[in-house]
């Protein structure tokens, strides 16, 4: 499979202080790659520096082209949908803009149609509260705003980050099944970014443990299950 | 009774001049956090722009867009070349920039145009028409026609386009905006653009009642304000109503408080401001913004 996202040697930090060391991963065309680590890792760094949210060093690729100096826009633009940290709900507007705000960007009018028809089979609650502000929403139907609207923009690469945060375990599940689906059905490639391992590697094909800035263990996501030791001393289950 | 009716549609028809003002005020704060004590003498000047082109004997309804537009690309330019750079910087200096921007302004247009005040044309009559028993001035009706308009489309163009979606999104959430391929920058100039547009609009309408010379909007801007504080400073809609309050009230005062006059209208206008920071800081459609410390 070739590579849709590679980072290379990749190191970002906020001013002085450096917090990604060299971290190199990739994620496959239509893959779902997890990110694992502990409070402080670098995982939201990760995905903040392939969007430039962060400045970095080392060498990001997309689609075989390079994102240096190319901005957070124009990144978004090239195809990469991220939901980032605090879900990204504009909650000055009301549901229907937000998710408006996912599709604005596309001509391709008629199957916008259809992927709001799909959007609102996956999350029912959002076509009921369409009209409302986004505010009003709560954790779990923020999160699913937030994935709904990423769906919308029709990205090649999602990247979702803590998904799970904050949430009650059947809406994790359920907000997860449908992220599998989403993957499935329309072979959107997905970097997920999780402190909750167990159900990361579920949904993961392939795997990344950070610690401190640096990539400390990474496999096929079956194998890291399956290896007691890495679960023991970097999953924490 | 007839006499008062009057007063309340004048005082309406001054104050779509406020609410055009004022509304150009809330574009800029809602985009950046920043009070523009510019926008009065970026008003002036488009103002300037519009007597130059009439006075060469250009049709006032193809000035008057001609106008808005060039107003539109100087606010942009101004936002280019002179907010830009300082974007990040505290929000004082911003503000100290502002003022600085309408001194310059104010010394730019008095250098081009000279001090001397000039009488700039309505188009409207100042005949008087009789609507059930209430004289109106054919130049009131036209003033709150054209405000009324301007204001309904910033409205659709808000509300009810794309761009408007983009404006408001980048305006309160840029770096959630960004992430959904909002060109935020863009979007900041594209808001200066068309408060300055919207601005325009007050100084045209005002220039036929005050003469026009380069200091003319430094009363309008106390009553812009005064209506924007009393609207709650990021509500548009507040910003129309706050204006067409002022409007009514000042002209109120104006005619039915002896001691107010003519002379102490602008005072009304200070009032207004000073009584809604004491009694409703948040003004009539603002919310209250709680801040971690």
């Amino acid at each position: 499979m070739t590579a849709l996202l590679e980072l290379d040697e990749v190191r970002a930090g906020y001013g002085p202080t450096s917090v990604l060391h060299g971290v190199s991963l990739s994620v496959p065309e239509g893959g779902v790659v997890s990110v694992l680590g502990a409070n402080g890792a670098g995982k939201t760094t990760t995905l903040r520096a392939i969007t430039g949210g962060v400045r970095w060093t080392g060498d990001i690729r997309f689609g075989g082209r390079s994102l240096r100096r190319v901005s957070t826009e124009d990144v978004v633009r090239a195809g990469i949908a991220h939901v980032p940290e605090g879900r990204g709900i504009l909650t000055e507007l009301t549901v229907d803009e937000n998710l408006r705000l996912g599709s604005y960007l596309r001509r391709d009018s008629s199957e916008v149609r259809k992927d709001y028809d799909r959007v609102f089979e996956y999350f029912p609650v959002l076509k009921e509260r369409r009209r409302l502000s986004a505010s009003t929403l709560s954790g779990g139907e923020q999160q699913m705003l937030a994935l709904a609207r990423a769906f919308l923009m029709k990205p090649r690469l999602m990247l979702l980050d803590e998904p799970s945060l904050g949430l009650a375990p059947m809406i994790v599940r359920s907000i997860f099944e449908i992220i599998r689906s989403i993957n499935q059905s329309s072979r959107v490639a997905v970097l997920l970014v999780e402190q909750n391992a167990r159900i990361a590697l579920d949904l993961s094909t392939h795997a990344y443990v950070l610690e401190v800035g640096r990539v400390a263990v990474q496999g096929e996501s079956e194998q890291l299950q399956g290896d007691e030791s890495v679960r023991r001393s970097y999953l924490g289950y | 009774m007839q006499a008062l009716l009057q007063q309340v549609v004048s005082g309406i028809a001054i104050g779509g001049i406020f609410a055009s003002l004022a509304l150009a005020l809330v574009l800029i704060y809602n985009a950046m956090g920043l009070v523009n004590f510019a926008q009065g003498e970026m008003a002036m000047l488009a103002t300037f722009v519009a007597f130059a082109l009439i006075s060469r004997g250009v049709n006032y309804w193809i000035v008057l867009p001609v106008t808005l537009i060039l107003a539109f690309a100087g606010g942009i330019l101004i936002q280019r070349v002179v907010i830009r750079p300082v974007e990040r910087a505290p929000i004082l200096t911003l503000v100290i920039i502002t003022l600085g921007l309408a001194t310059l302004l104010n010394g730019l247009a008095g250098f081009i145009f000279g001090y001397v005040p000039r009488s700039f044309p309505s188009p409207f009559s100042a005949q008087t028409i009789d609507l059930l028993g209430v004289f109106i001035s054919y130049r009131d009706l036209g003033v709150i026609a054209v405000s009324g308009l301007v204001l309904l489309g910033v409205y659709l163009l808000l509300q009810h386009t794309t761009v408007g979606l983009t404006l408001r999104a980048a305006a309160h959430h840029p770096e959630a905006s960004r992430l959904l391929g909002v060109h935020v920058s863009w979007m900041l100039a594209l808001g200066w653009g068309l408060a300055s547009a919207v601005g325009a609009v007050s100084g045209i309408m005002v220039a036929p009642i005050l003469l026009l010379e380069p200091n003319m909007m430094q009363s309008i801007i106390i009553y812009a304000f005064a209506a924007a504080v009393l609207g709650g400073i990021e509500s548009p809609l507040g910003a129309v109503l706050g204006g067409l309050i002022v409007g009514v009230t000042v002209n109120l005062a104006g005619a039915y408080l002896p001691f107010v006059g003519g002379d102490l209208q602008l005072a009304v206008g200070l009032a207004i401001i000073i009584v809604v920071l004491i009694i409703k800081p948040n003004g009539l459609f603002g919310r209250a913004v709680a801040r971690r410390v």
